[in-house]
């Protein structure tokens, strides 16, 4: 049988479970669209990989012999790509940083160790921004990942790998992590399904920490049956994540069929066929018994401006830990705090300098209260204008970006316009909401057919409410 | 617009070491980011909002300063910890000398 590599997760466990197909056919399927057309010293065509695992079949083979023993979890045998910011016991993990260039997991990530007692297989690490600092992986040291729509334009970030290879079917999911939309707007950009957990469903330990307020992982699948199944594989409650909460900490909602559109905030700034295709979306959800309702989110505006305060503050903080002593680049200079510099000032790319720069200034002595306090605030304020708006609604509805995926290089010159790609996703990391975000239909770019993302927000540990709509607009 | 001494203090800060080359485009970058996130000080906070209620509802998740049982992710994790160091000697992480004596 061909084409196994294109099956989703739900179809191929079916499929794993009657014998009809085996883990070895595939992780065969998967390796070989991996390399087709592939250039000499990449893994792929598009770069969405880094690395390739050598021991794919020996993992796959492995997988069969579980389920000859009498294993039957739905994941056994499924070959999935892993984000190179999750740690995986005696394999790299750059966060496609030059400061990680030889960097070997010294210990499984929780969401590692539970893939791995559910029999998944690992395909291999997937490129990202450098330590997930960015909206287009373009600020990978190992070269940009490209859009399999359309190979001019980038993939999204900072998951554009996984994204990638999930739409490329080189992969049948992925593992991704967010921090203000790098599980979405990839999702978006390369047309697949991202999920961003509620803040503390799933845990980090093991994950290169970003922004540890806003940092979750989460999948990306083909499909929101796939997503739902992964998501619920890797959450629960970790000891060794003390931000982790079980299912049950929030209380069960009613699971009615309200969605809130935040009109006002989507008045400016989004191209007009992305406006008609969420519209024909909306439409969909009207047909299938969903009921359509005006809300107000007014601070969702300054969303982003908090957001690159605290993201990068947080930045700055998570980041210091890299200074050459431990483990990771080391390189020597006149003195120990030259050592330092020297190392941090060659190991980070010009992103991330620029960020742990800015994440220094906004929390230095001065600038404090003027930028970390009043954003903490704001934050505050937001969270509760969001939890608001869902007790009339179960979902809050908008696109998941503003425009499809924008041209390589087009915004790299530019960092405040590449930001802006990440104004309609970063509300859900700062106020801790699950979000989700599934195609809803391509838009044309120069003759080319490009997706688009549609986004729901559901109410803290209501995912369940994210799938349900999810399903009905499929 | 910041000034080249003002970048220079924060590479201090942040003990990275940036580039001549770099320099003048740090400070127009930075600048239009800080300009851009000033808005956040247009935000009408509620009155019901204070200072505190920019705190997280944070709590101590404490546990026993015992070592690593096995089971752990970490435990039996020595060998593979030391092999990460930069420079190594007898099991060790060789370090810079940090203290200087008087001369």
């Amino acid at each position: 049988m061909s084409n196994l590599n294109e099956l989703s997760i739900t179809d191929a466990a079916k499929k794993l479970q009657t014998g009809e197909i085996t883990a070895v056919d595939l992780a065969r399927a998967c390796l070989e669209e991996i390399e087709k057309e592939r250039p000499a010293g990449k893994c792929d065509r598009l770069n969405a990989f880094l690395e390739v695992f050598d021991d794919v079949i020996a993992q796959a083979e492995e997988a069969d012999k579980r389920r000859t023993a009498g294993e039957n979890h739905p994941l056994l045998g499924i070959p999935l790509a892993i984000k190179d910011n999750i740690l995986i016991e005696g394999r790299r993990a750059s966060a496609a940083s030059k400061m990680l260039e030889n960097y070997v997991a010294t210990y499984d990530a929780t969401v590692i160790k539970k893939l791995k007692e559910a029999g998944a297989v690992f395909l291999g690490r997937t490129n990202m921004d450098e330590f997930a600092l960015g909206s287009s992986t373009e600020n990978s040291a190992f070269g940009v990942t490209k859009n399999p729509h359309d190979e001019s334009r980038v993939p999204g970030g900072s998951s554009g790998g996984s994204a990638a290879a999930v739409a490329a079917h080189m992969a049948l999911g992925a593992l991704g992590t967010d921090t203000g939309g790098s599980i979405r707007e990839p999702a978006s950009f390369c047309g697949v399904v991202g999920l961003k957990p509620t803040y503390g469903a799933v845990s980090r330990f093991g994950l290169i920490a970003m922004g540890s307020s806003l940092d979750q992982a989460g999948p990306l699948t083909r499909s929101v049956e796939d997503a739902e199944l992964l998501f619920t594989v890797i959450r629960g409650r970790d000891t060794l994540d003390s931000t982790t909460v079980d299912e049950t900490f929030y209380k069960k909602r009613s699971g009615g069929r309200r969605i809130g559109v935040p009109r006002r905030l989507l008045e400016s700034g989004l191209e007009t066929d992305v406006i008609q295709k969420f519209e024909k979306s909306l439409d969909v959800m009207r047909s299938k018994g969903y009921e359509i309702i005006d809300v107000e989110l007014p601070l969702a505006d300054l969303a982003l401006a908090v957001y690159y305060i605290i993201m990068q503050a947080e930045v700055s903080s998570n980041l210091a830990r890299f200074d050459g002593v431990r483990y990771g680049l080391s390189l020597k200079g006149e003195s120990l705090i030259d050592d330092y510099a020297k190392t941090r000032g060659e190991g980070f790319g010009h992103e991330a300098r620029r960020r742990i720069m800015l994440g220094t200034y906004v929390l230095s002595s001065g600038y404090y209260d003027a930028y970390f306090g009043k954003a903490t605030v704001a934050r505050e304020a937001l969270r509760r204008e969001v939890a608001g708006v869902l007790e009339q609604v179960e979902v809050i509805a908008t696109p998941t970006t503003t425009s499809p995926a924008t041209k390589l290089g087009e915004k790299t010159d530019n960092p405040l316009s590449m930001y802006l790609l990440d104004i309609l996703t970063v509300t859900a990391n700062l106020t801790g909401n699950p979000a989700i975000s599934l195609p809803m239909g391509t838009v044309e770019r120069d003759g080319t057919q490009l997706p688009v993302g549609l986004q729901f927000t559901a109410a803290h540990g209501d995912e369940n409410a994210l799938f349900a709509a999810g399903r009905a607009v499929e | 617009m910041i000034s080249r001494e003002e970048v220079l203090k924060l590479a201090e800060l942040a003990r990275i070491k940036v580039g001549e080359g770099e320099i003048a485009r740090l400070q127009k970058d930075i600048s239009d980011i800080l300009e851009y996130v000033e808005t956040v000080s247009t935000v009408k906070i509620p009155n019901s909002l204070t200072e505190r209620d920019g705190v997280p509802p944070l709590r101590n998740v404490m546990r026993e300063d015992t070592p690593r049982s096995t089971g752990d992710p970490l435990s039996g994790k020595e060998d593979a910890l030391r092999a990460a160091f930069p420079k190594k000697e007898n099991g060790y992480n060789v370090v810079r000398k940090i203290i200087q004596k008087d001369e």
